[in-house]
């Protein structure tokens, strides 16, 4: 099964030969396109994690995350047929997840509530981790959680707009080129929106930061 | 209250706490259930019919649809363009209650001849009137009598003769026409006979 951290991975390997990369996703779509339904769950297998992680991580909420990356899915799906491939499939893809979670959080006025994945920490390897190593079993459990309980709020309190930088740059690794792709905005907006994002993300958690 | 703050880690940056989201994963489980739902739901939208108004919209954002949207263009294209050349050409008033035709292309000479007539001063002169006419007037008028003209073929006038008009042209320049019914159809002059 592929890890949130093989998501730099396939793209950097995407940036490497994004060619191949993408005829591959692209000769994947054309069966697809020509009836072969069930090559479709190829696609879905290979992205359904990197979508799940980036609407996970912009609503805060497992359950929501996990509709919206099958409307994610099912959207593709319906809408494959006119995919003439002018992109790679999986900056169609990510525009579509992040649309339909932007949308989802225009109607979500209020924020409902919050459900966390658990912390996976045998593929972590932050220095955090490293430390918390350090203390007992259940001060770093609880550590842990109230850690990612300041970080997701850190989060909401952005915009949707400069979440979703924060989330494709520096959860999922993306470059600034294919976030402004994705978002269909300039490279310049992508750089200046991190800024002020990471900005505010400094002060929420500045007790936390070195 | 957490010890974290207190006892935070050295060289902790922002990046790094970022990072430490890419371990919130879901088990293998949730994927089995997501991949199980996912599927039933493809199929459903593979079975299920979509309402008229997407078919609709999906018709109107196809081929089909351009192809309509272009046949509109033209349309209203042919609209503005083309039909101020049909537009019917205000009729005189003496042909106001006559059926107009939809089609007159060149209605200005067309007027000008069909309302010379009209534009003639129109006497209406007895054969009397006529003979004092010739006597007064430097020109001479004519009088073409069907009795006369029809003497050698036997014809018998059996109708009354009651007026004629002639039109007034320069002194100069014109004379009378007179014609009675038998020759009135052949007469290329404006002067007409009424019965």
């Amino acid at each position: 099964m592929a890890t949130t951290g093989s998501v730099s991975k396939t793209f950097a390997q995407a940036q490497d030969a994004p060619l191949s990369e993408r005829d591959l996703d692209w000769a994947v779509v054309q069966r697809v396109q020509a009836g072969n339904v069930g090559a479709f769950d190829q696609l879905v297998q290979k992205y359904r994690e990197h979508i799940f992680s980036v609407v996970y991580n912009m609503t805060s909420n497992r359950e929501d995350a996990s509709d919206l990356t099958q409307e994610t899915f099912i959207k593709a799906f319906q809408a494959i047929g006119r995919f003439k491939g002018k992109s790679s499939f999986f900056t169609w893809i990510y525009r579509i997840a992040i649309n339909t979670t932007m949308t989802f959080l225009k109607k979500r006025s209020r924020r409902r509530y919050i459900s966390y994945e658990n912390i996976n920490e045998e593929v972590s390897t932050t220095e955090i981790f490293e430390s918390l190593t350090a203390k007992t079993r259940t001060e770093k459990g609880a550590l842990v959680q109230e850690l990612q309980e300041k970080l997701n709020d850190s989060l909401q309190k952005l915009s949707p707009k400069h979440r979703t930088v924060v989330v494709l740059h520096e959860i999922e690794g993306l470059g600034h080129a294919e976030i402004a792709e994705i978002t269909k905005t300039s490279v310049g907006t992508v750089r200046s929106r991190l800024h002020y994002a990471k900005q505010q993300l400094q002060s929420y958690l500045k007790d936390y930061l070195a | 209250m957490s010890k974290l703050p207190e006892e935070r880690p050295a060289d902790i940056n922002l990046e790094d706490l970022l990072r430490l989201k890419r371990s919130e994963r879901p088990s293998e489980a949730f994927w089995n259930d997501f991949d199980r739902d996912l599927h039933q739901r493809m199929l459903q939208t593979l079975v299920k019919k979509d309402p008229w108004y997407i078919q609709l919209m999906r018709g109107f954002s196809g081929r089909i649809g351009q192809s309509v949207a272009v046949a509109a263009a033209a349309a209203v294209v042919a609209m503005v363009v083309v039909r101020p050349a049909f537009q019917p050409v205000a009729a005189p008033e003496s042909f106001a209650a006559a059926p107009a035709p939809v089609v007159e292309v060149t209605p200005a000479p067309a007027v000008e001849i069909v309302s010379a007539p009209v534009e003639v001063a129109v006497a209406q002169l007895s054969l009397a009137e006529i003979a004092d006419l010739n006597s007064a007037a430097d020109y001479h008028a004519d009088i073409i009598s069907v009795d006369g003209a029809a003497n050698d073929v036997n014809f018998v006038r059996d109708f009354g003769l009651e007026s004629m008009q002639v039109a007034s042209y320069e002194a100069s320049a014109y004379s009378v026409d007179t014609a009675n019914a038998r020759v009135s159809f052949a007469s290329t002059g404006v002067a007409s006979l009424v019965y």
